[in-house]
């Protein structure tokens, strides 16, 4: 007997196989760019505006795909509107690179994703990450709110994870952080955003420094992360 | 229990051979060596793994061994260790496309070399990742780490004891510790190399046409460790008390 509950505990465990160690949120970019250079502490900010912006792009996008691969309909519709939101094409590259990892161990371990997606293999273009969440969390039975919330958790974590490698922060504090972050990741699971079901409402907020960081990221020679 | 672990593809044309070691052993080295050697007769591809990104990559691409294209640098969010063994995904990724890619331009790659940023003893590929390894050590790292064995040391498919030709310079007897390898390897090849001594460069040469060979008459990937099962390493009481 499996559980949804377990599901997520899986999706949101960065031991998952599905390349998320060479991701940092767009943090390494940031930090680069002078995030967080006289105060650590700003990478929580950081985090917490990415939760604000970007993050609800994500999870109103993934929400909105698991609705419409449970509803019969293609949930690649969400792709044009995901891609309308997220114009940088650093991260809309680099979120192909996450879906194809995630879909590859989906494919293996949740193979009803097939019935929704077509298989990733060599050539293929890569599905935006939160399109193939949305559609495990359709075929593992996780809710509308639990897909939003990993989505948040996920993002959060990777940014603050990725903060120990870059910068000299006390793992424990970093903790510290994510705990206090923990209602914005909740936010995510409002009504507002849980309820979609239209790939034209998903939210729009934007977050013009991450793109431009993602962008200078590509060209940087010393990278420690892919984004 | 997992019942499908790796899907092995209807013999694939391409061997996947990893080269792992610690940092400086000369693994980027080796690798431009194997490239300047065999570019003439096989297609070849590369995938590397540094710490930041694409030194290696930019190294191998100043050699002029190879065209660049065919060399790709994939990012390990510092994390080598776990990107050729628990979460491949990425090099997985990075090899298959390099696979497509010339598969598609009619040239067929015969041998993609995957280089592991340089990480400590215990690092090895795993076998969804690679069909063969090879684990370099140098001299310069001291005499006795052949002897210190662990799973890449004794049972990587090829262990190279690398630079032998500084040897002299650092007070290391490489027969000595070639001998030291041999014995925690129970019969499998250790070979001394040094770039400036061609004898040695032929050997090497030879064993990757050789594992070539082995892997498309169907040779499975064999796995290293951490703790290979039935390992009979009588210097490690450890192995049998994990074996399963």
């Amino acid at each position: 007997m499996t559980s949804a509950e377990l599901v997520a505990l899986m999706l949101a465990d960065a031991r998952l196989p599905t390349g998320g160690h060479t991701q940092s949120g767009g943090l390494e970019p940031a930090v680069r760019a002078g995030l967080a250079a006289e105060d650590p502490a700003e990478v929580a900010a950081y985090a917490r505006d990415r939760l604000r912006t970007v993050v609800r792009v994500e999870a109103g996008t993934a929400v909105v795909a698991r609705h419409l691969a449970l509803a019969g309909a293609d949930p690649r519709e969400v792709e044009p509107h995901w891609a309308a939101r997220t114009p940088n094409p650093a991260l809309r590259a680099a979120s192909r690179m996450q879906g194809r990892g995630y879909l590859r161990l989906a494919q293996r371990i949740w193979p009803a994703v097939l019935e929704h997606l077509p298989a990733d293999g060599p050539g293929s273009p890569g599905l935006p990450r939160p399109l193939v969440l949305g559609v495990v969390g359709a075929v593992t039975g996780l809710s509308a709110a639990q897909v939003a919330r990993l989505v948040g958790y996920d993002d959060a974590q990777t940014v603050v994870a990725a903060s120990l490698k870059l910068l000299p922060v006390d793992p424990a504090e970093a903790s510290g952080w994510l705990v206090r972050l923990h209602p914005d990741i909740e936010a995510l699971t409002a009504p507002a955003l849980t309820g979609l079901v239209d790939p034209a409402r998903i939210p729009a907020d934007g977050a013009p420094l991450v793109d431009l960081h993602a962008q200078q990221h590509t060209t940087e020679r010393m990278r420690l992360f892919h984004a | 229990m997992p019942d499908h672990v790796t899907p092995q593809p209807d013999l694939r044309r391409t061997l996947r051979l990893g080269v792992a070691g610690p940092v400086g052993t000369g693994k980027s080295s080796l690798i431009a060596t194997l490239c300047r050697a065999l570019a003439g007769e096989l297609e070849l591809g590369v995938v590397t793994n540094d710490i930041y990104t694409d030194e290696d990559a930019r190294f191998l691409r100043s050699e002029g061994v190879l065209p660049p294209d065919r060399i790709v640098a994939v990012e390990t969010g510092a994390c080598p260790h776990t990107a050729i063994r628990d979460d491949v995904t990425p090099n997985l990724i990075a090899v298959e496309e390099l696979e497509s890619t010339y598969a598609g331009k009619g040239t067929p790659l015969d041998v993609v070399l995957v280089e592991s940023g340089g990480d400590n003893l215990t690092a090895t590929f795993s076998p969804a990742l690679v069909d063969a390894q090879v684990f370099v050590l140098d001299v310069a790292g001291g005499g006795d780490v052949a002897r210190k064995g662990g799973p890449g040391i004794a049972r990587a498919d090829l262990l190279v004891v690398n630079k032998t030709d500084l040897a002299v310079h650092v007070g290391v007897d490489p027969d000595q510790m070639v001998d030291d390898a041999a014995a925690v390897r129970h019969g499998r090849p250790v070979l001394p190399l040094s770039r400036h001594d061609p004898h040695s460069v032929t050997t090497l040469v030879d064993w990757v046409r050789g594992a070539l060979a082995a892997h498309r008459a169907g040779q499975a990937p064999v796995d290293p460790g951490p703790m290979a099962p039935h390992s009979h390493a009588h210097e490690h009481p450890h192995a049998h008390a994990h074996a399963h």
